[in-house]
């Protein structure tokens, strides 16, 4: 199959090109003009299609014959404006674009987009749970990728398109490490807020496999999937394991999640007193915020493992053997980049 | 326009929904002197985005058909700079009165013919100029205008602002990132000129000495140095703009015949330095300075906090033009104030020619 993967140079997009290309299909890698790839690093079967989805482009002239596309590209940080563009523009630029031909879409959304606060206290947080009804308390990703979700089904709605929804948990793997599952250090010290609330963490490897394997879903209509691995250790276990790996991960002191609300609700009454509810204040004091990153809850899987035919080739463990040596290796580069030779 | 009654909210429209239409946004949404009746964008997910976060205005796409079918009062023209002319012309010929932002347009001359086409209309036409609304601004203002500075004699406005870190220096992104002639440089240039025109009085520039350059090499910024000294009559001041200078400023300072005053617009303190505290008693003015100093530190933890930041000038500028606008009086910003500033910035923008 030919297929379009966007954010081909990020962090997700990266293992999915290879996955892609693994699996035999043709993939058409859309990098950004600035940050193009060596083709010699990339697999066979990889073409390079420069452009920025921020801007229409030549590279829509590149999009005849495409089969499937695989949309990871999305701004994960910067203010509202800034998401808008990487976001959502670039969603309305490659919607104006697509081909004819297109019979599939598989849509990296996010975990983000769920309503946190919607289910019961240690309950599962699954597909059927809410989307966040009140995107202006949330941050501006949330607020940018639902508007893109949205914008994805519309146009797919309309269309033989076969749409596949995957919200992945957090991705993790070398490059993206969660902190290791603390809130702030201090010195040797890291805060571990809600140290026994499940982190809900897919190695970047196994969410790839899965958005992979969501071409081969029966092409009709709209599927949506979680993706979170098997293994979901909490806060505290995650920074334990980073810690024996050899990571550098401080001595973790636990803050309870009824601790961190408690915080919370002082930060909002004195934003209420102080700043007449403007103040802006840090994910570690905002109440809606601190319930999504914090809130214990459980994260099923069974859906995605059904849908795509998939499971988690890589375990936890492995995936923080491999953060560790992706870590040695980088203290390993002397500044020019280049490997110390023995 | 529909003929809104004295007292009526002006009924408008933001043309152009992206980063600096979440400035004007926020008091359009929440005044009673407004009420915001139409969102476009070329994007049609931009408008959808600011209609979700403002909770007001129809969407459109096309501006002419958006002002045909709305007839607003008053139009906010918040697109990039080489579409204001265009955009402004239409919408002073479907009767509503206008705010552009910075620049207006790349020349005088353009600016002046936008002025007089307003003028012919019986509308208004306001260039953004929200710095001058600031605390610190309106401090300094107030300072000048009791005479604690005595004739004004300096002003030197220096901003150092890495703005090659974003859109404008984006390479990813094709052609130029502002279509007016001195590229990235012009987009602030206005707010320095501004500034000195209207805290040293200044209506001409007399000569300018300096250098107007692309140092980074980057082609999309077009000019991204400025270092200029400027005389206006018995005024001198320095005006620069760089993007390669740590940590971030805006710093700002009036010299008069009798004191000087500085400030930052970034993390604004006010530096009063004259009368009595000289001499001998220099020290102690040292010392008042340090704790003016530490307040300023104090406060401007709380206004971050607050979100009380560079742009807290616009809701006060937007509210004082709506008002002169419903209650019939002057405009805070005046066509001879927009057309001064224009033609400063030509003098300054022509070093450009001999890059």
């Amino acid at each position: 199959m030919k297929v379009l993967v966007t954010g081909a140079g990020g962090f997700l997009g990266r293992s999915v090109v290879r996955a892609a290309a693994g699996a035999g299909h043709h993939v058409v890698a859309m990098h950004r003009p600035a940050s193009l790839p060596d083709p010699a690093s990339l697999p066979a079967g990889v073409e390079i299609l420069p452009g920025d989805l921020r801007q229409p482009g030549r590279w829509a002239e590149h999009l005849s014959g495409i089969e499937a596309v695989i949309h990871c590209a999305a701004a994960a940080s910067g203010n509202l404006p800034t998401q808008l563009a990487g976001t959502v523009v670039a969603t309305e630029n490659l919607l104006a674009a697509l081909p004819e031909s297109l019979k599939r879409f598989v849509h990296v959304s996010s975990l983000s987009v769920y309503d946190f606060s919607a289910p019961r206290w240690h309950g599962c947080l699954d597909e059927d749970t809410p989307l966040e009804s009140r995107p202006l308390r949330r941050d501006a990703y949330t607020q940018t990728k639902l508007q893109q979700e949205a914008m994805v089904r519309a146009h797919c709605a309309g269309r033989p398109i076969g749409l596949v929804v995957v919200r992945p948990g957090a991705i993790y793997g070398p490059g993206k490490d969660w902190d290791f599952g603390r809130a702030m250090r201090i010195g040797r010290f890291d805060l571990i807020f809600a140290p026994l609330s499940p982190m809900r963490l897919t190695h970047v490897g196994n969410c790839a496999d899965a958005i992979v394997a969501a071409l081969a879903v029966a092409p009709a209509g709209e599927t949506i999937v979680n993706l979170i691995d098997d293994e979901q250790p909490s806060h505290w276990a995650y920074h334990r394991l980073a810690r024996r790996a050899g990571l550098p991960a401080g001595i973790g002191i636990g803050v309870p999640y009824l601790a961190v609300r408690a915080l919370g609700l002082l930060a909002r009454l004195a934003s209420r007193l102080g700043f007449a509810g403007k103040a802006r204040l840090p994910e570690l004091l905002d109440l809606p915020r601190q319930e999504v990153r914090w809130r214990p809850l459980r994260y099923p899987n069974a859906r995605a493992r059904q849908a795509l035919g998939w499971s988690p080739a890589v375990s936890l463990r492995e995936g923080v053997a491999g953060l560790a040596a992706a870590q040695q290796a980088q203290a390993e580069l002397p500044e020019s980049g280049e490997p110390i030779r023995a | 326009m529909s003929a809104a009654r004295p007292g009526d909210p002006l009924r408008a429209a933001v043309i152009g929904c992206g980063a600096i239409a979440y400035e004007h946004l926020p008091w359009l949404a929440a005044t009673p002197q407004a009420r915001l009746v139409a969102l476009c964008d070329q994007s049609p997910a931009l408008a959808q985005a600011a209609r979700d976060h403002f909770g007001a205005g129809s969407i459109h796409v096309d501006a002419a058909a958006m002002l045909a079918e709305v007839k607003p009062d008053i139009v906010h023209v918040l697109t990039p700079p080489h579409t204001h002319d265009q955009l402004v012309r239409l919408a002073l010929a479907a009767g509503a009165h206008v705010v552009c932002e910075k620049p207006m347009c790349g020349t005088a001359a353009e600016t002046a013919a936008l002025l007089d086409l307003a003028r012919e209309t019986g509308r208004s036409l306001i260039e953004s100029r929200n710095l001058l609304f600031n605390d610190a601004i309106l401090a300094i203002r107030g300072a000048i205008a009791e005479g604690r500075l005595g004739d004004v004699r300096s002003c030197d406005i220096v901003l150092h602002l890495d703005f090659l870190q974003g859109p404008f220096g984006d390479l990813n992104l094709d052609g130029p990132a502002v279509r007016v002639p001195a590229g990235a440089i012009h987009d602030f240039l206005p707010h320095l000129v501004y500034l000195f025109a209207e805290l040293t009085g200044s209506t001409q520039i007399d000569a300018v000495h300096g250098s107007l350059e692309n140092r980074s090499g980057n082609r999309r910024a077009g000019f991204d140095f400025l270092d200029v000294l400027v005389a206006a009559g018995a005024v001198r001041g320095r005006l620069r703009i760089a993007t390669d200078v740590q940590p971030e400023r805006f710093r700002l300072s009036v010299g008069g015949s009798r004191a000087t005053v500085e400030t930052d617009l970034y993390n604004p303190y006010l530096r009063f330095e004259g009368a009595p505290d000289v001499g001998k008693r220099a020290p102690l003015g040292q010392l008042r300075s340090g704790l003016a100093m530490a307040r300023a530190g104090l406060t401007n933890l709380w206004d971050k906090v607050g979100q009380h930041g560079t742009m807290h000038g616009m809701p006060r500028m937007l509210d004082a033009v709506y008002s002169a606008l419903r209650g019939g009086t002057a405009l805070p910003i005046t066509p001879d104030q927009i057309l001064t500033t224009a033609r400063m910035v030509d003098r300054i923008v022509a070093l450009g020619d001999r890059a």
